[in-house]
Order: structure tokens, then sequence, then C-alpha cells
């Protein structure tokens, strides 16, 4: 029996010819994601993660870090050059997610994995309502009761905070926190096991982006869902996770508790960024 | 029967008005038995130029020219009309290319080639129907892209089109779609049954007939054969509707409405000069015979010449 | 009983300031404590000299260089040599850490949040409710402010708030970084009143006071750090009264 809900091994992803050979001249030690002799970008290599059950973790990390390659590889928008990702919910952890062909990693986005993207126009269809873009998440999963379709997309939307009476209106019209809640209800609209959250308040305003985080806090704490949250900012991070870790070249360079590494951080590039956004 | 020679197949054809060769009707056949295997799956086929322009019938005409055999019966009817230009005209293009019998009695015919509707008559095991199809893709209205379209129905990803079912019964309280309706074909494929009205959507499901479905332009037979599911889309807690029209045909006196305990058919509008409304029967053949003033059993219809 | 709840050995913390060329800053050079089940322990000292340093590396928020600290809960563990997981896993039900500053919270009503701590040890909906009604007004927050958001509080409320969420359901150590610091005297009676309570209930509290009557009336025993390091420990009543320079802030 496994501890974790999402575990992800030895995760490496190069862009352009893929020797892995080209790994060994970038990362942390040589400044650089980029590899000159095999004319690649390691954009990340060697990540390992896990999150348990009710438990978030940080992945923070600058641009250029391979925080967000790291995040697309587990959504499975792109195509790892090398690693081993589990799901506890997909045969008890025993399979290599990576290994599944695309239909098969496809239908794990309908009830085992959820992502909010950074630009909710990824995750939403804008010229559907809010109430349909969650109908689309529930009939995927097989509903087909237009009244507990529509009890569920109000349920949700109610607890994104997004005021009903929009419930019919499409997405198109909606502000960008408020399109961002819409995308955080239909992820949790098949209570997903896994979620990740790729900069969810990136963008949005400071008093909107206040309310997305303590919404998504509240909601982690009452799903026990596991979540990865990718962002560069700290306050994010120590609003919503437990355990963090810092990239930088496309390398791991820090793992710890998220209060131990914002008071006391050992890595050098963790404690300039740290420095810095405490300022 | 004897086995075709190469000496028949290259062989100058003796009929000038035959409008299929051999060999295609042979490679549509195939492409139809492809579609029966798998039901509701849309299978492309080599769509040949034919002498009715596409948008015109020339799948269905295919289809037709390649099942049909020279004992067969054949109806060719438009709207439920017989005798209208593009019925008739189809009609003769099969009779001389293949010279096949012709009827307007649905209960008398092998194959029946249809626009817009299926027969009044509940056909049987040995009848075919052949539908013309305009647009056979049923996610057109969704998604354009056609490897996400191939994708969608190979891994039967048909979220879409529920969402635009859900959307148009909240924004408009019903499904909009009026003909074309999308079905579910033996639990797995979704079809347009496009374009037969919706009242004929029910006669199709666990029908003891053989439907095939030809669109010459887009290129695709689809095929449901007999006895086999095909469910409207709906929710569960959404009956599906057939229109109805509280009014009777004023040639047979049918109804409108199909929860009478009579005879119903499907009625189309005639707006009078006076701004008022008649209905009468789409299905010509069968209203005619309904009001037992046809011809008797036992004759058939007499072509004039220009049929 | 023999076997302290928690033994320290020989615990050394630095910092080093990689910013600043590699600056190293000292914090505790060789700490040894034993803290028995049911005691209450205060350490004193001047300004850095290592108490809070102290806490946050038995709690984990600092990770220490060397030494060991025993827990002698369930079957023991080194806290020092434990996952990141293990951690958080003892910080749920068996650690504590109450500090003057708030953890940032969302917009949660502060019953709300009292609530949840309880909920999160397993307690039923309708108790928890009832614990955290009880321990608010032990902390004297009026009725009034339960359904009012965290940073709408003035200190003192905020940091009353942090300890009734600490305490409402007790962990088997509790560590309190300056629980009356920002208290006026009738709400610092009460906090101490509660922490008196606690330690009755045989909660076992490490604390650092700069308020020397509390340390006096609360603390079985008081450890005097200073550079780093425990130079004197024993009964309140004997200790401040031999090194009262050192110890007074």
């Amino acid at each position: 029996m496994v501890n974790w809900s999402v575990q992800l091994q030895d995760l490496g992803c190069i862009y352009g010819p893929n020797d892995h050979a080209s790994a060994d001249e970038t990362g942390p030690l040589f400044g650089t994601n980029v590899s000159e002799t095999y004319d690649s970008v390691v954009a990340c290599w060697d990540v390992n993660l896990h999150a348990s059950p009710g438990e978030a973790l940080g992945v923070i990390g600058e641009s250029g870090s391979g925080k967000s390659t790291v995040m697309r590889c587990i959504a499975g928008d792109q195509k790892p050059t090398k690693g081993d990702l589990r799901l506890v919910s997909v045969e008890g952890g025993q399979r290599n997610i990576f290994e599944m062909d695309d239909s098969a990693r496809r239908a794990l986005r309908i009830d085992q994995l959820a992502v909010v993207y950074q630009d909710p126009s990824e995750g939403l269809d804008l010229k559907i309502s809010a109430g349909g873009n969650i109908a689309e998440r529930l009939t995927a999963a097989g509903w087909r009761n237009f009244k507990d379709i529509r009890d569920r997309a109000t349920e949700l939307l109610h607890r994104t905070e997004v005021p009903l009476n929009r419930m019919d209106d499409p997405v198109q019209t909606f502000s960008g926190g408020m399109r961002q809640r819409v995308q955080l209800a239909k992820a949790l609209a098949n209570k997903p096991p896994v979620l990740i959250l790729d900069e969810p308040t990136t963008g949005l305003d400071a008093s909107v982006a206040a309310g997305v985080l303590d919404l998504i806090r509240g909601l982690l704490d009452e799903t026990g869902i596991a979540a990865v949250v990718v962002s560069h900012d700290f306050n994010v991070v120590e609003m919503l996770t437990r355990r963090c870790m810092v990239m930088h070249h496309g390398r791991t360079v820090e793992v710890g508790l998220t209060d131990q590494l914002l008071e006391d951080p050992q890595h050098p590039y963790s404690q300039k960024l740290v420095a810095a956004a405490r300022g | 029967m004897k086995a075709m020679t190469i000496k028949d197949v290259i062989s100058v054809q003796r009929n000038r008005n035959q409008i299929m060769d051999e060999h295609t009707k042979r490679e549509i056949r195939r492409a139809v038995l492809t579609a029966v295997a798998v039901p509701g799956y849309q299978v492309p086929f080599g769509s040949r130029e034919m002498p009715v322009s596409r948008g015109w019938g020339s799948g269905g005409l295919q289809i037709t020219v390649a099942v049909v055999g020279k004992e067969s019966v054949l109806k060719v009817y438009d709207q439920g009309e017989d005798g209208g230009v593009n019925a008739a005209n189809l009609r003769r293009l099969i009779r001389n290319s293949e010279g096949v019998k012709t009827t307007t009695d649905a209960r008398k015919a092998d194959v029946i080639q249809t626009r817009h509707r299926v027969p009044e008559d509940e056909l049987q095991e040995n009848q075919i129907l052949v539908l013309q199809v305009p647009v056979p893709e049923p996610l057109r209205e969704v998604e354009r892209d056609m490897n996400e379209l191939r994708r969608m129905h190979a891994e039967a990803d048909y979220a879409k089109i529920w969402v635009s079912l859900y959307e148009d019964i909240v924004h408009n309280g019903v499904v909009m779609k009026t003909t074309g309706y999308p079905c579910l074909i033996d639990g797995r494929y979704i079809i347009a049954t496009t374009p037969i009205p919706r009242w004929d959507v029910p006669k199709l499901h666990q029908a003891p007939f053989l439907a095939l479905y030809g669109a010459g332009r887009e290129k695709r037979i689809y095929a449901v054969p007999p006895y086999t599911d095909v469910e409207p889309l709906t929710f569960d807690d959404v009956p599906f509707q057939v229109e109805e029209v509280n009014a009777v045909c004023r040639s047979c006196g049918c109804s409108g409405m199909k929860t009478d305990g009579g005879e119903a058919g499907y009625l189309v509008e005639l707006p009078q000069q006076d701004g008022s409304s008649q209905w009468v029967c789409s299905d010509t053949d069968w209203c005619n015979r309904q009001l037992n003033t046809y011809l008797p059993e036992d004759q058939d219809f007499k072509a004039g010449e220009l049929w | 009983m023999d076997t302290p709840l928690l033994r320290i050995c020989d615990l050394r913390k630095s910092f080093t300031l990689h910013a600043v060329d590699g600056r190293l800053i000292e914090g505790l050079n060789g700490v040894d404590l034993d803290i028995y089940e049911g005691e209450h322990v205060a350490l004193a000292g001047t300004s850095g000299a290592g108490k809070s340093t102290l806490l946050r590396c038995i709690y984990r928020t600092y990770l220490s260089d060397s030494g060991s600290i025993e827990f002698n809960v369930g079957m023991g563990y080194e806290l020092t040599a434990l996952t990141d997981d293990q951690i958080a896993d003892l910080r749920e039900h068996e650690i504590g850490y109450v500090s003057q500053f708030l953890r940032a919270e969302p917009r949660r009503g502060v019953k709300d949040i009292v609530i949840k701590s309880a909920l999160k040890e397993g307690i039923d909906e309708a108790v928890a409710d009832e614990m955290a009604a009880a321990i608010l007004t032990e902390l004297n927050i009026d009725e009034s402010l339960w359904g009012t958001y965290p940073t709408l509080l003035s200190g003192g409320e905020k940091q009353r708030v942090n300890l009734a969420a600490g305490i409402v359901v007790a962990p088997t150590l509790l560590l309190l970084d300056e629980p009356v610091s920002a208290l006026d005297p009738r709400n610092r009676e009460a906090v101490l009143q509660v922490i008196q309570r606690l330690v009755e209930g045989n909660t076992t509290v490490l604390s650092v006071f700069h308020d020397l009557d509390a340390m006096f009336r609360l603390a079985d025993r008081v450890a005097v750090l200073s550079n780093g390091k425990v130079i004197d420990q024993g009964h309140p009543d004997v200790v401040i009264n031999r090194s009262l320079e050192t110890v007074a802030p």
C-alpha cells in the first residue's frame, strides 16, 4: 500500500535531439539549460516529487526553471524524454502513466487528474456557459440526467463563489478571476484525487488573487485532494502548500517543508529567491 | 450464375445507360459491408461522379445502384412524394441503368431510396432503406477539425455534443434540432440521422430492416443493421419528443398526433390564401392508401410516358 | 518515568548566508536538554541566545546541523532523521507550535479556523463546534468576533486565535513562542490560565517567555540559554534569582 496519491520519479524532458548525455552539461552547476554540444534544451532532468491525499506540494522557480515543463508532463500536455509517473488511483500505483497510450492518458483527465491552467482559456471553452463547461466533464464521465448535471454544476459554482445568476452566461463574458473560479469548479467536477494548479493566480489583480487563493486553500482542505501547485510566487506557495521544491535550470535544488524552506533555506539559490521575495 | 470473366469487365457496356461499372459496385458494396459490420461508423469510400450533382442524392444513388439486382423492386421518393422532379429523375436513372421494376408502394419495394422521410409503413426484414445524406458528421457543429473529429469518434469522446444539448435545453428549454437528430447506434457511434424529421427517428430503433446512409459529396457511407439500438441523444429526464401537430390530414383524415389511438402520420402544412393552415400527410402514397380509394392490392401502378 | 518525552543532545545549528560571502551565523552551539512528560519548561535568555531557534529546530522549521532530538512518543522518533512527510505527520497530532505570528489564513471566520483544527484530529463536527466555542471563550475572544476574518483582528486577538487553534485539541508536545507578548493584562491572564490547565492535563509544554512573572508562575523548570548553549536549569525560584542579569531581556 503506498501512501502517496501521485508520484513522479526521474522525470527528464529534452527539447531537441534528446541524447541523455546533454543533461551532463546543463543544470545549476553550469548555469544553463542549453546544451551546446547537442543543440538541445534540457528543460528538466532528474525531477522527483510526490503528494499525499490532502497535501499540497509546491513547485517553485523562476522562468526557465523547468517547473512548467514538469507540470505539462504530469498533465499529459507534453511528452517526457524519460520518467515514471504513477497515480495511486490507477492500478494502485503499479502502472507508469507515461507508458500509457494517448487515449488512455486522455481518459485519466476525466476523473483521475485535473489541471487548472494559468490561462483559463486553456482549460475552458469560452464560447459555452459556465454550467456548460462543467457539464462537459460530467457528461464525459457518463452523467446523463439533466437535473443531476445542473444540480452538480450549481453546487460547484456555488462552492467556487461564482454568482449563480451567471451560470448560463458564456464564459467569455467573465472577468479573469471569475474564469479561474469556473476553471476550478470544472476541474473538481468529477472529484479527481489529484489536482495540478499552474500559476493559479498569476495575472489576476491582488485582491482577486487573494480571494482565489483562499478558495483553493479551502477546497484543498475539504476535499482531501493531493495537489501540485506550480508557482513563482512565494505567497501562493506559503498559503497553499505543506512541502515545496525549488527548481533552477531544470533541476531540483532543494526540497523541504514549506515553512522550513521559507525560514531556513539551505541552497544558495533558494536563499536568493526567498530573500528577493521577502524583501 | 456464371462467374464474371475479364472479358465481361472490359467489354464495352452494352447498356449505354449504365451509370456505374461492376467494379465500382463491388467497391461500394464492400464499403456497405464494412458499415454494416461496424454500425454507425462512417466508412470513407471513393465517391464517383454521378449523373446527378453533388448535393442531389449522389450518395444514396451510388448505394442503391450497387445493391439492387435485376429482380429488385425499387421505390424512390423525396419528402414523402414519389412524383417530385428529383425522385422521378433518380428513379428513371436507376431503372434505365439496372433494369429494376419500380413502385410507389413501400410495402412492395425491396429497396427504398429516400430523402427526408422514413416510410410510414412498417418495413420488413427483407427490405433496405437507402437514405440520402448531405452532412454525415453529427459533430460538425461542435468541432471543425477533421483529426479531432476522428479522434472523438474513435475514443467515443462525445462530450462536446452532450454539452451542445445541455446548452440548448438551458437556453431554449428544449433541444432545438428538428432534422438530423443525433442518435447513438448500438451504444457506440453517434450518427446524424439527417435529414429525417424527429417523427421518423423512433422507427429506426430495433427495426427489422437494413438502413444504409450515403453521402456522395462527403464520401461517407454508414449503416444501421436490422435489430440495432438507435437511441436519440437526450438526457434521462428530458424525453425525446417528436413533432406533433394538433390537426388531421385533409385527405385521409389521419391524425398528426402519435398519442391518439388511430393511425397517425407526419403532416406538412399548406398555408391557405386566407391565412389559415391546412395539413396533409407528407407520405403521399401511404396517405392515398389510408383513404382506401387507391388501387386494390392486385393491381400495379401504370407508369405514364414521363414517369 | 525515566525516559524524557524529549531528549535533546548536543544540538547545533548555524546559518550560512550565501549571499553575504557565505557568512556563518551561529544559533545553537550544543544544546543538551531533557523534557519530561507533563512538564512545563520555560526557556530563558537574552535576545539572540537561541530560544526561538531551539523551538524551531524541534518543530523542524529550521534544519539543525548536528546533534539529536529524541521524541519518545509511541515507538520513539529521532526528529533530525525523519523525512518531511514524517515530520508533517507528527506536526498534525503530536507536536504543536504556536507563535505570535499568524500563518497565512484564508478568509475564514475565527471560529471556523479553530473548528478546522479540531476536525483534523478526527473530532466529530458537533463536538468540535463546542470545543471551539469553549476555548475561544476561555481566551476572551468575544462571540461577536467568531465570524470575523483574522486579518481584521488586532495583534493580541490574532495571537489568542492562533493559540486557540493550536490547543483546541492539545498536542502531546506544545511549543509556545512568546504567547503573551502582545496582550494586555486581562487577556494575558486568560492565556496563562489556559496554559496552566493544559499542563495540569498532562500536555508537555516548552515555552519561550520574556515575561518573568509568567515563567515564575507556570514553569516547572527554567532552562537558561546563552550563546546557543544551556548554561543553567532548575526550578524557577532558584534559577531566576541566581542569574537575573542574563535572564532580563
